[in-house]
């Protein structure tokens, strides 16, 4: 196509380039949805209380919590892996996603912060953490507190699960992907104000030292939330193996960063500087993305459910009967429709991945349904909740919705604080002029 | 069926896709519904001009995808559960995750068949005829350098004389009726 915009690009007055609002900055509009979400915090925090009260309520409080961090943490690395592969892929989509997948990026040290919680009460979580020594396992072991096999693989992965294990490995991964965090923000406000700026020279120096950033980084991020998911989420259980388990991570953080992305344009769009700037072309593209991730998610997820079902291996299967049993059957298939079924059928449509309200209502869909992946993921690793989904005499269940409900209010308030505070669009990219070019239906 | 004969519409040539964009919009704006615009690279503004951006293919994929789904399932039940049951390490006859992935593979094999058959049915493809080749100039400059704009005589806005004068307003460097 691009000899046919030669010949009659600027045929038509009302085809030609847009112009780009003078002013970028974020509209005022997002100090008052800061406010609401505030406000949704507290609230959400203040319905959470009375369930310390409950039987078991305090480890729900606890469980919930873990589930909220980690959702937060999706937002968060995810908007790193997802910045850094914009940065190598290239394209308009990118440009656009940019400011708001910095501002996740800048919401690591609050997440790390809310990290502390758990660790400070890991021995309430995770069981390798009350039995942190052979012999305190031996005595466990002894007592019937916990079976052999519990013992002996605790025993076996004591050098990755112990409470020092964990505190330097989560030192680790939050070092190291803030640092990733603060040189790609740094550099970015430093590409806007090369004096360079809008010339070829700047543009290909600028793409390749980004690209030489994010080229290794995304292949250092992937091993940190390996590392990252097995010993906060996975070891949950710690009898239980999989290698495909941080892909896992990474396709459903992928799957949540683009939901909440396009979230986050497709509302800036009803408000200057967004309206000029995002055009239904890129929309429709972010669209098919999310399309790619709800497809890749489904992938990985009933592959592994597939080839444990095939093996048939009393070793493995445990990890699964937990989660279907006993009313967890009910969750797996929610699960499965609202992650996978809805999403599906709903982005086949072109006309939807192209309208804005349906897609403002998908994509929160798609976030809601991240967080029941993550209940169905980490409730069923502790005894009294393995096959076993009750609300009788387990009110403290529903912490499951009001916590993550707060933590995830909390984060979204600081992420539009960040995101208010730079401009919306990254100027010195030659992506700008394109995005100002007319729109063609495809 | 008898031959077609009499005029099939008039052609109009145009040595840039600007002019046959403008040219087409017009005769959109005119009323004209039955025409067509040929172009040697697509030009997705001609395509916008005509509105032909909504069709059945979207349809036809989507029914071919849920043909190939349930064909592939019902197959796997059939020849499983019925037409040669075998016990492989006691594992029920319907073992329905097993039946996903061919019945997924189907499913995408029948929706982009349908979708590339169902895209040339739907232009009318094979087409072993058409009128247009009756315009020498066509022959010579469809596929290298021309854009054509044809108003066709199946319109019921089309008359020989007003729809002549009507594209000789453009810049078009010929008007050419073409026969059946």
């Amino acid at each position: 196509m691009a000899s046919g915009h030669e010949h009659h690009g600027n045929a038509h007055a009302h085809h030609g380039p847009r112009v780009l609002p003078a002013n970028l900055a974020a509209p005022e509009v997002l100090t008052a949805w800061r406010t609401r979400l505030l406000i949704a915090a507290v609230l959400f925090a203040l319905l959470s209380v009375p369930f310390a009260f409950s039987h078991e309520g305090k480890n729900h409080l606890l469980r919930a919590y873990l589930m909220g961090f980690m959702t937060c943490f999706g937002f968060a690395g995810g908007g790193l892996v997802m910045l850094m592969l914009q940065y190598v892929s290239g394209g308009k989509w990118g440009l656009v996603l940019r400011r708001p997948l910095e501002a996740m990026t800048r919401t690591l040290g609050l997440v790390a912060v809310m990290f502390l919680p758990v660790l400070l009460l890991m021995k309430h979580l995770y069981q390798w953490a009350l039995y942190p020594t052979a012999e305190a396992t031996a005595q466990a072991l002894a007592a019937g507190a916990i079976d052999a096999e519990h013992a002996m693989t605790a025993n076996a992965k004591r050098v990755m699960l112990s409470p020092s294990a964990m505190w330097f490995q989560s030192l680790v991964v939050f070092g190291v992907l803030g640092l990733f965090a603060f040189l790609l923000n740094k550099w970015s406000l430093q590409r806007d104000a090369d004096p360079e700026a809008g010339t070829q020279a700047s543009y290909d120096r600028w793409r390749v030292k980004f690209e030489n950033l994010s080229g290794p980084g995304i292949f250092i991020y992937v091993v940190m939330l390996t590392d990252a998911a097995i010993v906060w989420i996975k070891s949950l259980d710690v009898t239980w193996y999989s290698s495909i388990w941080g892909l896992q991570f990474l396709v459903g953080q992928g799957y949540a960063v683009l939901a909440l992305s396009i979230l986050t344009v497709i509302l800036l769009s009803r408000f200057e500087p967004m309206k000029s700037i995002l055009r239904t072309t890129e929309q429709h593209d972010l669209g098919k993305f999310a399309f790619a991730f709800v497809m890749l998610n489904i992938y990985l997820t009933f592959a592994e459910f597939l080839i444990i079902w095939s093996g048939n291996v009393p070793d493995e299967i445990p990890w699964y009967l937990n989660r279907i049993h006993g009313g967890w059957w009910v969750v797996c298939s929610a699960d499965f429709i609202f992650h996978w079924v809805i999403p599906f059928t709903l982005l086949l449509s072109r006309d939807l991945k192209r309208n804005k309200n349906k897609m403002v209502w998908l994509t929160c869909w798609m976030i809601f349904a991240r967080c029941v992946d993550m209940f169905w993921l980490i409730e069923p690793n502790f005894s009294d909740a393995a096959g076993n989904l009750h609300l009788h005499n387990n009110i403290g269940i529903l912490a499951y919705i009001t916590v993550p409900a707060t933590l995830l209010s909390l984060w979204g308030a600081f992420y539009l604080t960040q995101l208010k505070a730079r401009p919306l669009l990254n100027l010195n990219d030659p992506h700008v002029e394109e995005i100002l070019e007319p729109e063609h239906a495809h | 069926m008898p031959p077609r004969e009499g005029i099939y519409g008039l052609l109009a040539e145009f040595n840039t896709p600007t002019e046959l964009v403008q040219a087409t919009e017009a005769a959109r704006a005119a009323g004209y519904r039955r025409m067509e615009c040929y172009t040697p690279y697509p030009v997705e503004e001609a395509a916008e001009a005509l509105n032909v951006h909504t069709n059945r293919v979207p349809l036809v994929c989507l029914l071919g995808g849920l043909m190939g789904l349930t064909t592939a399932y019902l197959m796997e039940t059939w020849v499983n559960v019925w037409s040669y049951p075998l016990n492989i390490a006691g594992r029920p006859l319907f073992s329905w995750p097993a039946f996903i992935i061919p019945a997924y593979e189907w499913t995408i094999l029948f929706a982009g068949l349908s979708a590339a058959f169902g895209m040339m049915a739907l232009n009318g493809l094979p087409q072993l005829y058409h009128p247009v080749f009756n315009a020498p100039n066509f022959r010579n400059g469809a596929t290298t350098d021309k854009f054509f704009l044809c108003l066709e005589a199946a319109d019921p806005k089309f008359s020989l004389t007003d729809t002549r004068a009507f594209l000789e307003q453009f810049p078009a460097v010929s008007v050419v009726e073409v026969d059946h």
